[in-house]
């Protein structure tokens, strides 16, 4: 369902953008974005995304 | 010629109802009377024009404006459907076509729906005893005759007003104007970004959706009781525009907007970019940042509502000075701002630390979007 991107610039994974996998979507960790609180949701069902590239 | 210098004009009983010209100006039909977004339905940024299915969840079809089927693809939307003459002033309307003749069970969800983002709203002051009473006007073409259901709604779905209107002639276009007492009740979202309150105008929704017209009630309803089901038909229609609503209990003219600036009122919900014709279209200036990532920064033209997700449709490339270029992954974004998106490709160029252009690959379906809807 979504998958961590990697930054290059950090060297680690983005903690700003989680990547939706379905219509490869930039969802911003914002609260205000439906996507993100759909995500959050997701989340709070015990799921985890899948490790960046 | 003379001139008229007075303190004010009232009309006779001591009101604000005095027209000119056959307008009536008050504080709340000058610019900005119209709370509704693209409700001339002119502006389509997602689809232009293309038949939208109910296969997918709850898609838009012409900006700000929403379907949802559930059980999905009762019905299909489409920006001027038919292809039939618009009402008088209008040159767009939206569209719906029944896909079967459908019996809706009791929960099921048939409606097109306008989402009002608190800051667009709060000063109607619903929620509290000075809420303001609206006028909801709109014109409206079916191949179906009868009564048909709408209802605002507040977005905690815990406060609805059911309302019906009646269409009592096949494919004619019929004004209609629905007049709502604010509400004193309930939990309404004021002065922020989230949402406040929707809009729905019924296509068949379930009895579990359907209250009683003309009331407050605390429930969540999308319908009123008893309403024509255009799902309920094979082929049926369902065309409108000129989507209003004004504070105030009269009707009045439709607010008409500079096409710019209606585009700009969309575009703080979503915001699309596409390849020009050639398929050559230029997206954003960017760096190699080494020999695997491109960065760049996509300038979003609105303060968006909220930081916007990013969809991408084609192909894409990156070029460079000499007619030198080779394909990107589709882009994603690293870190987004209401106003712009810092957007990342992968890429293998050769060039390192050197600015170059991301755009479509010589594809006329590459586009970048970016939604902050409700």
């Amino acid at each position: 369902m979504y998958k961590k991107l990697f930054d290059v610039m950090t060297g680690k994974d983005l903690d700003t953008v989680i990547l939706r996998i379905s219509d490869n979507a930039s969802i911003p960790f914002d609260p205000d974005n439906t996507d993100y609180q759909e995500y959050l949701e997701w989340l709070a069902e015990g799921n985890t995304p899948e490790p960046a590239e | 010629m003379s001139t008229l210098a007075v303190d004010a004009i009232v009309d006779s009983s001591n009101g604000n109802t005095t027209t000119i010209n056959g307008t009536t100006p008050t504080a709340y039909n000058t610019m900005g009377k119209n709370r509704i977004i693209n409700g001339a339905m002119e502006i389509d940024q997602r689809n232009a024009g293309a038949v939208v299915s109910t296969a997918s969840v709850n898609p838009y079809t012409v900006d700000r404006w929403q379907v949802v089927s559930n059980p999905a693809s009762k019905f299909t939307a489409q920006q001027n459907a038919g292809s039939v003459t618009p009402p008088e002033g209008f040159t767009n309307y939206l569209g719906i076509t029944s896909s079967s003749a459908y019996s809706s069970a009791s929960g099921d969800q048939m409606y097109i729906l306008h989402n009002f983002e608190g800051y667009s709203v709060a000063d109607l002051g619903f929620g509290t005893a000075n809420a303001k009473t609206v006028t909801i006007s709109f014109k409206v073409y079916s191949s179906l005759t009868g009564t048909f259901g709408a209802c605002l709604r507040n977005y905690g779905s815990t406060r609805s007003y059911p309302f019906t209107y009646t269409i009592s002639s096949a494919n004619t276009w019929t004004s209609v104007s629905v007049t709502i007492p604010g509400d004193t009740s309930g939990t309404w979202v004021g002065a922020s970004n989230a949402g406040s309150m929707i809009l729905f105008f019924n296509l068949g929704s379930g009895s579990t959706y359907q209250g009683t017209p003309g009331a407050w009630a605390s429930a969540d309803y999308r319908s009123a009781t008893g309403a024509t089901s255009v799902v309920g038909t094979n082929g049926a229609t369902f065309y409108i525009t000129g989507v209003q609503l004004e504070v105030g209990s009269v009707a009045t003219e439709f607010e008409r907007r500079p096409y710019g600036t209606e585009l700009q009122l969309c575009q703080r919900y979503y915001y699309r970019v596409e390849s020009a014709t050639n398929g050559n279209g230029q997206f954003f200036m960017g760096m190699n940042y080494d020999s695997s990532t491109f960065y760049g920064i996509l300038p979003l033209p609105v303060s968006m509502r909220a930081n916007p997700t990013l969809t991408t449709g084609g192909t894409f490339r990156v070029n460079w000075p000499g007619g030198g270029g080779t394909t990107t992954s589709s882009p994603t974004m690293n870190q987004v701002l209401p106003t712009s998106a810092w957007m990342q490709a992968g890429v293998s160029s050769g060039r390192v630390g050197v600015a170059d252009l991301c755009s479509a690959n010589n594809d006329t379906s590459t586009y970048l979007g970016c939604s902050a809807e409700l």
